[in-house]
């Protein structure tokens, strides 16, 4: 319902949503926190595609593409319609990716145990450049944005030494930056800046009785939830590809595969039911690497990987050895809260769409109060409330521009982690730089770190040869 | 294009204060890399990075698709202000007044400043968004909010 609901309000994304939400977790023991916390992040994905569908205007990213067809449909008096077949491909999508977690992630992670840092090191590394290569249009500045929250990452106590850097004798630095009042400004606080600036989209009336799809269009979707929860899954499992990538190619696949395309852009059902499968499929597929690897594919990602770690559990390989509890209890709330999702949403879609009649000036003042509760609340300290102001209006600075923030906060996320394993690396060879080299995986994982930046720039160098 | 090239000079400047200041942290020590290792070279690859994005934004390749004014004009930049504003008050406050009297002020002072006009809404929205949620959150959900010197 919170997750609906944070995805529901335009100006609110998954990252930043669940973010503020952590202290309502704070009463739970680890393992109810973290399922609260996973259930907010996929069900903020499906509350995007109300706003799509009924005002134009995405709830979060992943819902983009779904505003093309899914508006066509409330225009034509299909709101219904698609707000229902998209809480169905979302089912299906999630319900088929988490059955895919069950099986792939035990032997995954028994795999990663045979991992040492020099392989970890590799291994975030790869996950940083595909981020870095991925985002934005510049890879150049999403690498910037990477360096910046690496660095970032380094302030306060160093971990291998314990010797305080970046810390200028303050305290509240000594500890390091906060990474949730991070989020929270880079997020809440710059996107109700920029929607301060913004009028609000117009909502389209129309009746919402008519959910479930007629027998035709039941036909042209079945194929496209299909595809969609293929394409959604097999993306979600790299690391850094983003929710936008997986809904798109689902979209342009659709249109490719299908013998009418030219009804695409004109309410095509298929035109949401695949993009939507896709996004729930990714989202779940998403939390493979995430708890076999300890790699985040997400900002949002990385927020529950903040919570993971406020609890006082580290994902990674080691979690389904040491926690099989937690996990199994994690994973199997997957599948109980994408039930829930289909049978909560398709009945409560009117009351999710009345909420779009929330005056902006009250939202803002809400999101606001949550955002401070957030912050403050971690560590009751104010320093932080100072900290997701500053990084608010950064963010803002960033997003104007379009800095990309996802790597910076990966980067920040994964800097002590990717420090620490390279560090003990060295430690373990001596300070020799050939153990990164001669390690079979870790140098696998290196040129494939090389091939994804190459790859990179040789993609965008022609069109910034053809801008300048 | 303006906008971007004074946040990259930014950045540069910090960068190399970044590196400046991890070079005299120890950069190698008995045991390999020392504290200031991954700090210093990080800084410096930031440094090139941004000054490689100032060169593309000098040569007329922005970062941005479509490059938009940095600060917002007339009705934005006035909510823009009053919200930064509001969240400062906030962060000055906060402990000293206490949550539910800080929350009350920025609830009605921000609404204001948004353009509501409807006492009893701000009112009664204030007195939810302040007292009401000090109630959720520190009865219900035992998360610690300040507390101010009126002990309210």
């Amino acid at each position: 319902m919170l997750g609906t609901l944070i995805g529901v309000l335009p100006g609110l994304g998954p990252a930043a949503g669940t973010a503020i939400l952590i202290p309502l977790t704070f009463k739970l023991d680890p393992t109810g926190a973290i399922i609260m916390l996973s259930a907010i992040y996929y069900g903020a994905m499906y509350g995007g595609t109300i706003t799509s569908v009924l005002i134009n205007v995405p709830g979060e990213a992943a819902s983009v593409i779904t505003c093309i067809d899914g508006h066509q449909m409330a225009k034509q008096g299909r709101a219904g319609t698609a707000l229902g077949i998209a809480a169905i491909g979302s089912f299906v999508g999630g319900i088929v990716a988490t059955i895919a977690l069950v099986l792939v992630a035990p032997p995954l992670a028994k795999i990663a145990l045979s991992f040492g840092p020099p392989e970890f090191f590799a291994l975030m590394l790869f996950g940083l450049c595909l981020v870095s290569g991925l985002a934005g249009r510049s890879m150049l500045a999403a690498l910037l944005m990477t360096v910046l929250g690496l660095l970032l990452a380094m302030i306060g106590i160093d971990p291998v030494r314990g010797a305080p850097r970046f810390a200028f004798d303050i305290p509240d630095l000594y500890d390091g930056i906060g990474f949730i009042a991070v989020v929270m400004g880079l997020f809440g606080i710059s996107e109700i800046l920029l929607a301060a600036e913004a009028p609000a989209g117009e909502v389209v009336r129309t009746k919402l009785s008519k959910l479930l799809p007629s027998r035709e269009e039941w036909r042209r979707s079945v194929g496209a939830i299909w595809r969609g929860t293929g394409i959604g899954f097999a993306l979600g499992l790299i690391p850094g590809i983003g929710a936008i990538v997986p809904t798109f190619m689902a979209y342009i696949v659709e249109k490719r595969v299908s013998k009418t395309p030219e009804r695409f852009g004109h309410g095509a059902i298929e035109g949401v039911a695949s993009p939507e499968s896709a996004n729930n499929a990714y989202a779940n597929a998403a939390m493979i690497p995430f708890l076999t690897l300890g790699i985040p594919s997400s900002p949002t990602i990385a927020v529950l990987m903040g919570a993971f770690i406020i609890n006082g559990i580290t994902p990674g390989p080691f979690l389904f050895q040491e926690r099989p509890d937690l996990v199994w209890t994690v994973i199997a709330s997957f599948f109980t809260g994408n039930v829930i999702l289909l049978v909560l949403n398709l009945p409560l879609v009117g009351l999710w769409a009345k909420l779009l009649d929330l005056p902006f000036q009250y939202l803002c003042v809400g999101v606001l109060l949550f955002c401070v509760v957030g912050a403050y609340s971690l560590q009751q300290s104010i320093f932080d409330v100072w900290v997701m102001i500053a990084f608010g209006l950064i963010g803002y600075v960033f997003r104007k521009i379009e800095l990309p923030l996802a790597p910076l906060v990966l980067g920040l996320i994964l800097g002590p982690a990717i420090e620490k394993s390279m560090r003990t690396s060295l430690e373990m060879s001596a300070g020799d730089y050939s153990i990164f080299f001669t390690r079979p995986l870790c140098l696998g994982l290196l040129i494939a770190s090389a091939v994804v930046l190459a790859g990179a720039a040789l993609k965008l160098a022609p069109k910034a040869l053809k801008e300048t | 294009m303006i906008a971007e090239r004074v946040v990259l000079a930014c950045l540069c400047a910090l960068f190399g204060f970044m590196a400046f200041i991890a070079f005299g942290y120890s950069l190698s020590d008995a045991l390999g890399p020392g504290a200031g290792f991954f700090p210093f070279w990080l800084s410096l690859m930031g440094v090139l990075l941004s000054v490689a994005l100032l060169v593309q934004s000098w040569r007329g390749r922005a970062i941005a698709g479509r490059p938009q004014a940095l600060l917002p004009r007339g009705e934005g930049a006035r909510r823009g202000a009053a919200l930064v504003a509001s969240l400062v008050f906030v962060a000055l406050l906060l402990q000293p007044l206490g949550f539910r009297l800080t929350m009350l002020v920025f609830s009605v002072g921000l609404l204001l400043a948004l353009g509501v006009r409807r006492p009893v809404t701000i009112a009664s929205f204030a007195l939810v968004s302040s007292f009401g949620l000090f109630h959720v959150f520190y009865h219900w959900l035992q998360v610690p909010l300040p507390i101010g010197l009126l002990g309210i």
